[in-house]
């Protein structure tokens, strides 16, 4: 029999006779067209015809463009290389303290863009630790400034992505081509660089658009070297041209679409592998100490990075007076930050159970409940993985600037679940789909109620993936500053938005306590839902003993 | 029109067998299903009876509708027409949870968050059993299942073989008085398959539950069923004893599905009894 006929197959029914759950489908589909599609819709109705010609004649939208595209090619290249060379060194070396590099690589994802400039700052700009050591003057502003951060910035996540692709490949074709005496080099071409071809792609789009798209870095250390990005952000926060912004967000929203786009007609392709035999690394002294050195050598970097902050936020006067200093603390706290930081909680937590909410109903429609509106909701969901933030905050300012909701803490939460729904919504629906297909159908049998069948027997099944699914909505809500910068007023303003506002004032030492108040938390959040996890481990233990 | 299908099988019976069965109470009769999808026929104007306490499996091809037919039965998937009535009375649109059936999935659909216990008596607490009696119930349940110590085990520490006994008891805590079967064994080795062949008819021998089990396995329906119905794509072949079958084909297609297989696998062992013999 084939795979379609053993769902539940949904029945005709008049329009009006649809079940409750049907008219919550329903409802979903409309809340999330409202604030995914429309928004964007609006957002390029905006344009009007003169901006086209003010906006391409302008030279500096043409450089930009330029700049865009040099330093986003070159960093997703490095980041991409760097993260795959990483993630087989953990992956397929036989190197100890595995975790702890792990945790160290995925450190940046904790802070917010802009503070990966300012640390690059920190120690390579004028006065940088490194320039003053090597008595040389910086090189940072600008071409060179703008990839190394953007490289510190997206590489994390494509560590993450290839360290899954590495834990689900099969050993056997390998150990196949041991057997015939392949050498390694054309094991590479022939076993890995097909399988990892397609997910590869996904990846370099990934990181390019998270790269073209962040404004935090080219506006820290780019020196006179300006981006789309930040062309948009100077055009909607500074001078308030919402068509030229709409415009040029237009143009930074065309990588992810081509993203989407392969990613959309690439996905029923794929064919899905079977592992037979997992990797294990054996020892091997020249693999294994090209793993410690590259391995040790990231690390140091990234934490010298976060020292850094440390040296800026606790010295009395960086550079010339280092001795240790509570006053920048003071002073960072005493600009109301506190209140800021009060608000990012608030907003990061909302966002965190209204996302983890609006994500599990999501993923649950279109993942068990096979229907034509469950596939449209399938639709609109991947769309929200095409819209940056700064595009989705300039379309939220345009369509909900008359609305009630506008300039309160509502629209930062609805603006944060929208701009990080599609990552945690794959993964609840890659995470339903697993799942026995037969537990509705079995409840039903047994005269269970679904609502039932969902609280007691998936949402304990899915309650990892729903806890990491919580912490990546809190964690990106406490660092973001993209579509927040346009949303937040001076009363709902959250704490990472801070960093840009004491960088313009040029008061790096409280900037960097904001960068290491953000980590602190992001850091809190991160254990509390590991010592969780574990408990739930712990617990399936015992109980199996 | 009405019930044609279900004559003309009827023909290939022997009289003999045909006056044994009459004596026998129809529990189940379905007549004239039909379910299309998508402009295809799944199944195509079925019509057959089950006998109260029988063991009837429906054997074919992937892809010839015997699993959209079992979930027409319980009500999983709604015919588009034809009836299903159970001791005459008309259950078509019965709810299902009132049809008084069970069902065993293929890949059984335990609760994997609870332990094997509480997989057998959630339900009965949920249909508001008292706890102490639910308790009771899936503890007797278990002990003639021989699950007794395996009770606050979580299914994952099971092997394919408990997991479908724990299923079995499961659907029996309701007490329902017919059982289906998608496929159960499917997952399963050889020598397990075995061992819950015989664990199956014990079932159905102490509850005295009617059965329907749905394979594709020539071996599986000729071992454990009192009758066997050959689905040809969304058509009824043929309905009979194994014995009727197996002397009667009622045309090409049971002669090589069903009959040659097995003659060709009973000559494969054969053949290599006699090359160990010869060894030895």
């Amino acid at each position: 029999m084939n795979k379609t006929n053993t769902l539940s197959i949904p029945q005709k029914k008049h329009w009006l006779k649809q079940s409750p759950s049907k008219y919550f489908e329903i409802f979903l589909c409309i809340v999330l067209f409202s604030f995914i599609v429309v928004p964007l819709i609006t957002m390029l109705t905006k344009i009007d015809k003169d901006t086209f010609s003010r906006v391409f004649s302008d030279d500096l939208f043409l450089e930009s463009l330029l700049n865009s595209f040099t330093t986003t090619i070159a960093a997703t290249i490095i980041s991409v290389v760097l993260a795959y060379a990483l993630a087989w060194a953990i992956s397929r070396t036989n190197i100890k303290f595995k975790t702890i590099f792990s945790v160290i690589f995925t450190l940046p994802m904790l802070i917010p863009s802009i503070s990966h400039g300012m640390g690059l700052t920190i120690l390579f700009g004028n006065n940088g630790i490194f320039t003053r050591f090597f008595n040389t003057s910086s090189h940072l502003y600008g071409f060179s400034g703008i990839v190394m951060g953007s490289v510190l910035y997206s590489f994390p996540v494509a560590f993450l992505m290839f360290v899954d692709i590495f834990k689900y490949e099969d050993y056997t074709p390998y150990e196949a081509a041991e057997i015939l005496g392949i050498p390694k080099h054309r094991q590479f071409s022939s076993i890995t660089f097909p399988y990892i071809r397609k997910p590869l792609i996904s990846i370099i789009f990934t990181v390019f658009t998270m790269i073209i798209t962040d404004y935090g870095i080219p506006l820290s250390v780019g020196g006179k070297t300006k981006t789309l990005s930040v062309l948009l952000y100077e055009n909607t926060v500074g001078q308030l041209d919402y068509s030229a912004g709409a415009l040029i967000g237009t143009f930074l929203l065309l990588p992810a679409v081509a993203a989407f786009l392969f990613d959309l007609f690439n996905k029923d392709k794929a064919k899905s592998s079977f592992i037979t035999k997992e990797y294990i690394p054996t020892k091997n002294k020249v693999k294994d100490t090209f793993g410690y050195i590259i391995s040790a050598f990231v690390s140091l970097f990234i934490l010298t990075v976060i020292v850094s902050f440390c040296l800026q936020a606790f010295s009395t006067s960086y550079p010339s007076n280092m001795s240790f200093t509570f006053s920048h603390i003071k002073r960072a706290l005493n600009k109301a930050s506190i209140g800021y930081l009060d608000n990012s909680i608030f907003i990061s937590l909302f966002t965190a159970f209204v996302g983890m909410i609006v994500t599990f109903l999501t993923a649950y429609y279109t993942a068990r409940v096979k229907s034509k509106t469950s596939k449209f909701l399938h639709i609109i969901s991947m769309i929200s993985l095409a819209i940056p933030g700064l595009v989705l905050g300039l379309s939220f300012v345009i369509t909900f600037k008359t609305s009630f909701i506008y300039g309160t803490l509502v629209i930062l939460i609805l603006a944060n679940t929208i701009h990080f729904f599609a990552s945690p919504y794959l993964m609840t629906y890659n995470a339903l789909n697993k799942l026995n297909e037969n537990l509705e159908s079995t409840g039903q049998v047994l005269g269970i109620p679904k609502y039932r069948i969902i609280f007691d027997v998936i949402v304990p099944q899915c309650k990892h993936t729903l806890l990491e699914v919580f912490s990546y909505f809190f964690i990106n809500s406490m660092m973001t500053i993209s579509a927040v910068s346009f949303l937040a007023t001076r009363s709902t303003k959250p704490l990472s938005l801070m960093i840009n506002q004491f960088e313009a004032f040029n008061m790096m030492e409280c900037a960097a306590v904001i960068a290491l108040m953000i980590l602190i938390v992001n850091s809190i959040m991160k254990l509390i839902i590991y010592l969780i996890k574990r408990k739930g481990e712990k617990y399936v233990n015992k109980k199996s003993i | 029109m009405e019930k044609n299908n279900k004559n003309n099988i009827k023909e290939t019976k022997t009289d003999k067998i045909e006056s044994v069965q009459e004596t026998k109470k129809v529990k189940l009769s379905i007549e004239n299903i039909t379910k299309t999808f998508n402009s295809k026929t799944v199944v195509d104007n079925v019509s057959f009876d089950v006998y109260d306490g029988e063991f009837l499996s429906i054997l074919g091809p992937s892809g010839c509708g015997k699993t959209t037919l079992l979930r027409i039965l319980i009500g999983l998937i709604k015919p588009d027409g034809g009836t299903i009535l159970k001791k005459g009375k008309d259950i078509t649109n019965t709810k299902i949870s009132k049809r008084g059936m069970g069902i065993v999935f293929q890949n059984y659909a335990l609760f994997e968050n609870m332990t094997v216990l509480q997989n057998v008596e959630y339900a009965l607490i949920v249909n508001k059993t008292p706890k102490v009696i639910a308790r009771k119930r899936a503890l007797t349940l278990l002990k003639k299942m021989h699950l007794r110590e395996f009770e606050n085990k979580k299914p994952y520490e099971l092997s394919g073989g408990q997991q479908q006994r724990v299923a079995i008891a499961r659907t029996l805590a309701l007490k329902p008085d017919i059982i289906l079967f998608d496929e159960p064994m499917s997952a399963l080795d050889v020598s397990t398959r075995l061992e819950l062949c015989q664990e199956l008819k014990r079932v159905q021998k102490e509850f005295k539950t009617t059965m329907i089990y749905i394979t594709h396995d020539q071996e599986e329906a000729f071992t454990l069923s009192d009758r066997i119905m050959v689905m040809e794509v969304s058509k009824i072949s043929q309905i009979g004893t194994p014995v009727e079958i197996l002397k009667n084909p009622a045309n090409d297609y049971i002669k090589s599905f069903v009959c040659d297989n097995l003659t060709n696998k009973i000559n494969n062992l054969k053949h290599f009894v006699e090359l160990s013999n010869e060894q030895n």
